[in-house]
């Protein structure tokens, strides 16, 4: 994204994760995290994870059909942040074996897509 | 926390104890030619749940589901009439398959091969030079399949001189229930499929007990073992025909849960309580309906999973999340993405175990297998679907057909 804002105001800390975990589909972001690395799963969850509380805060001060590009960019990466809470916080050191098995199940449809 | 509640608890073992206590023929659960008895006493027989009313909203309407047990191709169809009606995806003319678009709209269905003209209720409304043909356009319609619905939930049976009406098949107490649950209001839903080296029944017992939970998701479903109730069983049973239900001890560990899960679930049970889907006396109860399907009534997380036979030693499951409405806001959506997530990552937890079960069973190596009074459900799988083969083996041996 080359410096350029993505995200609503007040969520600065997060802009470098855009480019990486902002995907918009459920699919995309079950693949994603199923490929990153520990490192980066731990990075992202240490930014994302406290701010949390303020970018629902943020993103539900408007009906879901009003949020503008920013805003869904955020949501998205709220929703990876979903992903991830699993695989660090509950998995842990088991998420290689956990992504290898979730590999057969293969996401067909979700009401969490935004395209 | 209701403490005395918690004391109270005991395992519904003697719920099952009707079911019997002896061993399991293994052969159930890997035999090619057991299967093949199964295949047409079962499932070429039975009401199998297929799709939801949400997925047909109007008509016009239509589904195309693959039964690979039956080698059928079933169109699921809204006439204009508003009636649900069911199709071999087979032209009459000459078993060229109709449809290929998995859903959609149509205002009827037409043959690529020699464009035989079908409407909504299958009836053949054209068909180019049809007056060389030495038929009557009233003996060529689609071949039906019985589909009927139930708390939003769409059944066929592909036997449908002799299916008896879902409602019977189903019972009042199921019929009751299942017109309560959030299925039933549901307007959308998120699935996964997945394809498993496993039998069906294998494949299917793993989410009937609540044995292996301790064992196998250990992280995930901490919140699930409490002191009272180390393995986190249910706190009773329910048998019904062919049929069989749990309700789940209510009392987890909410301090199990991080922050994080905190807030997401919170969400989402908020959500919940808006819609009117809590409390509701299906919230914490699991319905197993015969043969492959079940679904869980709760209002954050209300889903089902059907387990399709694909031979003797393999099977497709679908697992759905359905939803009241679509979301309205961003937290909504958020606890929608997670309760998803979740139901697909513990799942996970399960593929493997499954897998090792049918590679031991596989090795031919064990006569029979266990159930302990708590994996009672599986035992009424079993009982239900042995007397349904020996009853079928009777009959072909009668007609002198392989059975």
């Amino acid at each position: 994204m080359n410096g350029e804002v993505c995200l609503p105001a007040g969520f600065a800390a997060l802009e470098g994760f855009v480019a990486g975990w902002a995907s918009p589909t459920t699919a995309a972001r079950a693949a994603r995290r199923s490929a990153s690395t520990p490192a980066e799963r731990e990075a992202f969850f240490a930014a994302a994870a406290p701010l949390l509380e303020a970018a629902m805060a943020h993103l539900d001060s408007r009906p879901l059909a009003e949020l503008d590009a920013a805003d869904k960019r955020l949501l998205a990466l709220m929703m990876a942040l979903g992903h991830v809470q699993m695989a660090v916080e509950v998995h842990r050191e088991m998420e290689p074996q956990h992504a290898a098995l979730r590999e057969a199940m293969v996401i067909t449809r979700s009401v969490s897509d935004l395209v | 926390m209701n403490v005395e509640a918690r004391m109270a608890f005991r395992p519904p073992v003697d719920q099952t104890a009707w079911l019997g206590s002896d061993p399991i023929p293994a052969k159930a659960y890997y035999d090619p030619e057991y299967y093949e008895a199964e295949r047409k006493a079962i499932f070429c027989r039975s009401w199998l749940q297929i799709g939801h009313v949400c997925e047909l909203p109007e008509p016009g309407s239509f589904i195309r589901r693959e039964l690979e047990f039956a080698d059928a191709s079933i169109l699921i169809v809204r006439g204009k009439d508003d009636v649900l009606r069911g199709f071999h995806n087979v032209c009459t003319h000459r078993a060229t398959q109709l449809v290929r678009d998995a859903e959609g709209r149509a205002n009827g269905f037409v043959c690529p091969y020699h464009m035989w003209n079908f409407g909504l209720d299958g009836r053949l409304r054209s068909a180019p030079d049809f007056e060389n043909f030495f038929l009557a356009k009233e003996d060529c319609a689609l071949k039906q399949v019985a589909v009927d619905s139930c708390g939003g939930l769409i059944f066929v049976n592909l036997s449908p001189a002799s299916a008896p009406p879902l409602k019977e098949f189903l019972g009042e107490y199921l019929v009751d229930r299942l017109a309560r649950t959030p299925c039933a209001r549901a307007t959308e839903f998120s699935e996964y499929v997945y394809e498993l080296d496993a039998n069906w029944k294998l494949d299917y017992d793993n989410f009937q007990e609540s044995y292996h939970l301790k064992f196998i998701h250990p992280r995930s479903g901490a919140a699930t073992f409490t002191p009272e109730n180390p393995f986190g069983y249910p706190e009773s049973f329910g048998f019904h025909g062919p049929h069989r239900t749990q309700m789940f001890w209510p009392h987890v560990d909410v301090d199990a849960a991080t922050p994080t899960q905190k807030l997401i679930f919170g969400a989402g049970a908020r959500f919940a309580m808006e819609k009117g889907l809590m409390p509701n006396p299906t919230n914490r109860e699991y319905y197993a309906l015969f043969p492959n399907f079940f679904l869980f009534g709760s209002p954050t997380q209300h889903f089902s999973h059907t387990v399709y036979p694909l031979s003797a030693r393999r099977s497709r499951g679908v697992i759905r999340i359905y939803w009241v409405g679509p979301a309205q806001s961003a937290s909504e959506m958020l606890a929608r993405e997670y309760s998803f997530l979740v139901v697909r990552d513990v799942h996970s937890e399960d593929v493997g175990v499954i897998r090792a079960g049918q590679r031991g069973l596989n090795s031919g190596v064990l006569e029979h297998l266990h159930f302990q009074a708590m994996e009672g459900l599986c035992r009424h799988l079993f009982n239900v679907s042995n007397a349904m083969v020996e009853e079928y083996r009777r009959e072909a041996a009668g007609t002198g057909d392989a059975a």
